[in-house]
């Protein structure tokens, strides 16, 4: 089920009492396995079963890595958990995507080879549980630490629900005392916690879906017919939609969690005020690419070959997080774009950088430059092939008349969202809102959430899935 | 550590207080504000919305008596009624307006399970092949997404659509922005949704004889947009519906081809476009289930039909009786007559 469905709302009352009405721990974490489980069911109950047999598999396989003294058998068994995790994400996520290319492939050679329909169905968050587990079994073969030898608490770490479908990635380090100390709603929990979904839910249904969805869909649903203006409104619509939308699924999952007694890492910290593109990267997505950084970009290397394999690491950590994100060659794209962002910005940074970087007038510059090559990058992220985005791309270029029109309504209401929203970044840049919502004096607290309670009320519609639902 | 505690409590808790009141306040006045103005609550239709009617076609006590079609069947026919003046059948509305029915038929045939009976309200036209899938996506939500975790979204949410005007995005923060902006205001609702899908349109709210004008001016363009078929064409397009009635039929249900009322230019443009000796008669002469057309029934054509194609909310009860007095009379369903 969806934050921002109505049957959440159920479904989080009727699990955060029943959690506080069971005294014993392990009582109320059988609970919360249960309640996550039911969760997960919301979407598509068979696929449960996926999630648990994955789920003990590397419970199990973890116990053996280990169990074994470090060796081939050791390797073995790594090497296991990887092939049969990444076989499952393959099978789900990329049949379709590797058939359609031998089939183009094929082509070319002039084998005419026409792909099966294999109408898979995408289990929803198999992308973030299997990142999961792959990070507790490589961490467990690397001896950072011992593994659980409990399949309900390792399994509540993989389904905690306000995590399970879009994470944040969450680290076996991070949640193992928690789950293993018994804990409960507090009153600064549950009205933190309520805080931080609702300002989830107000970016979530009032930003991405009510203002940003319908501007960039406009633009990027008839991609080949757009004129500067509607191509530009459309970009920054995106770049506004993709941060609400998982900003805002993160920040309820974070509130979620929270209202429990458990503390999620933060998934976003004002990236859209990132001066650079590895301080973008530190900013979006915090888990994931932290996940990328420690067990991709580390593993092939990192920065301990020399330049070149430096560059090469870089590139191939973003192509395959680019690839993470779906099965499309966009994706790809919208990869190998900030592949080439971090790169060029190491070589320039190494060479140029170190001597202005305390010019506020280069910062800025510098802050607006990365702001718009990552909205640049989104264009390829949004497009449904290659020949939209570059159509969107073309149309940002003014020519001839098409820079007369005018923004319309829609328009003009995104763009100054944006504005607010870069600006509240750029204010923000290195606030919590945890900590900045529990030093607001009550009263002012209360009227800003009277204000977000107000506006999703008054912004009803369909209910849009998360976009990041779909990886 | 006590008084820390106490004090953060304090504090979520007049933040909270003074959040839900205000919210409150200021959500009862924005809703007030709109009802002074003469709004009302309404349901909104949604694939949510169907897939709620849909999954009731299961089972056999009583026996599923599904209505398709479009805005018309939607408009003319009470299930409650319906219900009462045939006891033994229980009506399910899958209707879905401005759309031909052809892609839930498919779908009912399909559905191993369904061994209910069918009303499927269809013109001429809904039979074009280039209109067979009008409905395919709300069959397709409820086959791939609908879950018993939006079945409680939705029975929700249609409990706050039927108490608060404000659910409504008509009414909502974006689209008052944009009338304060621009002016105009939202348009006033003559249709009424009801939870089981059944509408009632209320024509004291509107002036029908600009509908009539409306449709009028345009129905020579839009004819000239239709796909052409001679008889025999169309018939062809028939075929694969003759099929899912079959199918309907042979695990003991039954499918009733019916054709709502027109009047006026309506069914002048009707006649012309598929004149029913070529197309209409043709159909029920081969159809492998009973036919049923309004023109056909008298006491059916008798109701005014205030925009030509629709039926006002206060002639539904009576149509809904004339309808069922229609079907018991022509032995098209087995239960005794009202």
């Amino acid at each position: 089920m969806q934050f921002d469905s109505l049957t959440f709302l159920v479904f989080f009352a009727t699990v955060l009492v029943g959690t506080n009405v069971l005294r014993a721990w392990d009582a109320r974490k059988n609970f919360l396995l249960a309640a996550s489980y039911a969760f997960y069911m919301g979407w598509n109950p068979p696929f449960v079963l996926l999630l648990i047999a994955s789920t003990t598999f590397d419970w199990w396989i973890a116990r053996r890595i280990a169990a074994t003294p470090a060796g081939g058998t050791r390797k073995a068994w790594i090497a296991a958990t990887l092939v049969a995790n990444l076989l499952v994400l393959g099978y789900f996520k990329y049949s379709d995507f590797i058939l359609a290319n031998l089939a183009a492939l094929l082509g070319k050679v002039g084998v005419a080879y026409r792909p099966p329909e294999l109408g898979i169905v995408l289990p929803i968050g198999i992308s973030f549980y299997t990142f999961h587990s792959l990070s507790y079994c490589l961490d467990v073969y690397r001896g950072r630490f011992a593994p659980t030898t409990n399949w309900r608490d390792y399994a509540l770490y993989v389904a905690f629900f306000p995590q399970l479908v879009a994470g944040p990635i969450v680290r076996w380090t991070q949640m193992r005392e928690q789950i293993e100390t018994p804990r409960g709603t507090t009153a600064a929990g549950l009205g933190l916690g309520l805080t931080l979904l609702t300002l989830g839910l107000f970016e979530k249904t009032v930003l991405a879906d009510g203002v940003f969805a319908p501007v960039a869909d406009a633009a990027f649903d008839h991609a080949g017919e757009v004129g500067v203006v509607t191509a530009w409104s459309g970009t920054v619509a995106f770049t506004g939609q993709i941060f609400c939308d998982f900003a805002g699924y993160s920040t309820c999952a974070l509130g979620t969690a929270v209202a429990f007694g458990f503390v999620l890492p933060v998934n976003f910290r004002n990236p859209y005020a990132a001066l650079g593109f590895s301080d973008f990267w530190r900013r979006w997505h915090v888990s994931l690419s932290s996940w990328l950084r420690d067990y991709l970009y580390v593993a092939l290397g990192g920065n301990r070959g020399g330049a070149w394999r430096t560059y090469r690491n870089l590139m191939l950590t973003m192509l395959i997080g680019g690839l993470w994100h779906g099965a499309a060659w966009t994706f790809v794209a919208w990869g190998g774009l900030h592949g080439l962002y971090l790169a060029g910005e190491r070589f320039i940074r190494e060479r140029f950088w170190r001597e202005r970087e305390a010019d506020a007038t280069l910062r800025a510059l510098y802050g607006l430059v990365t702001l718009l090559a990552v909205m640049f990058a989104w264009i390829w992220f949004r497009a449904r092939s290659f020949a939209d985005g570059a159509a969107i791309a073309r149309a940002l270029v003014p020519h001839g008349s098409s820079v007369t029109t005018m923004p319309d309504f829609a328009q003009g209401l995104a763009l100054a969202c944006f504005t607010a929203l870069v600006l509240t970044h750029a204010l923000g840049r290195d606030l919590e809102p945890k900590a900045w919502f529990a030093r607001l004096p009550a009263p002012l607290l209360g009227l800003l959430l009277a204000a977000m309670l107000v506006l999703i009320a008054l912004s009803p519609g369909d209910t849009h899935a998360f976009i990041y639902f779909q990886f | 550590m006590r008084s820390s505690t106490s004090s953060s409590r304090r504090h979520w808790g007049l933040a909270w207080a003074i959040a839900l009141a205000v919210a409150a306040l200021a959500l009862g006045w924005v809703e007030r504000r709109w009802r002074e103005r003469g709004y009302q609550p309404n349901v909104l239709d949604s694939a949510q919305l169907w897939s709620l009617q849909r999954q009731r076609v299961h089972g056999d006590s009583p026996r599923p008596l599904v209505l398709l079609g479009a805005s018309r069947i939607q408009a003319a026919i009470d299930p409650p009624l319906l219900r009462e003046l045939l006891p033994d059948r229980r009506p399910i509305m899958l209707a879905v307006s401005g759309r031909y029915p052809l892609a839930a038929l498919r779908d009912l045939a399909a559905d191993e399970d369904f061994h209910g009976d069918v009303i499927c309200d269809i013109e001429s036209n809904g039979f074009l092949r280039e209109y067979r899938d009008l409905q395919q996506d709300y069959v397709d939500y409820f086959h791939r997404q609908w879950t018993p975790s939006w079945h409680l979204h939705r029975a929700l949410l249609t409990e706050w659509q039927q108490a608060a005007l404000i659910a409504d995005p008509r009414f909502g923060i974006i689209e008052t922005l944009r009338h304060a902006l621009q002016g105009g205001k939202p348009y006033h609702d003559y249709v009424r949704l009801r939870p089981d899908r059944a509408t009632e349109i209320d024509y004291a709210l509107t002036d029908p004889e600009g509908a009539k004008r409306h449709f009028a001016a345009t129905v020579e363009g839009n004819i000239a947009h239709l796909p052409r078929r001679t008889p025999d064409e169309w018939l062809a397009d028939i075929a694969p519906v003759f099929v899912w009635a079959r199918a309907i039929q042979a695990r003991g249900g039954r499918v009733i081809f019916y054709e709502s009322p027109l009047h006026g230019l309506q069914r002048e443009v009707q006649e012309r476009v598929y004149p029913r000796d070529a197309y209409w008669h043709r159909f029920a002469a081969t159809s492998p289930a009973p036919v049923l057309s309004a023109r056909d029934v008298p006491a059916l054509m008798a109701f005014d039909l205030p925009d030509d194609s629709h039926l006002d909310r206060r002639d539904k009860a009576a149509f809904t009786h004339a309808f069922v007095q229609a079907l018991h009379e022509r032995g098209l369903l087995t239960s005794a007559p009202p």
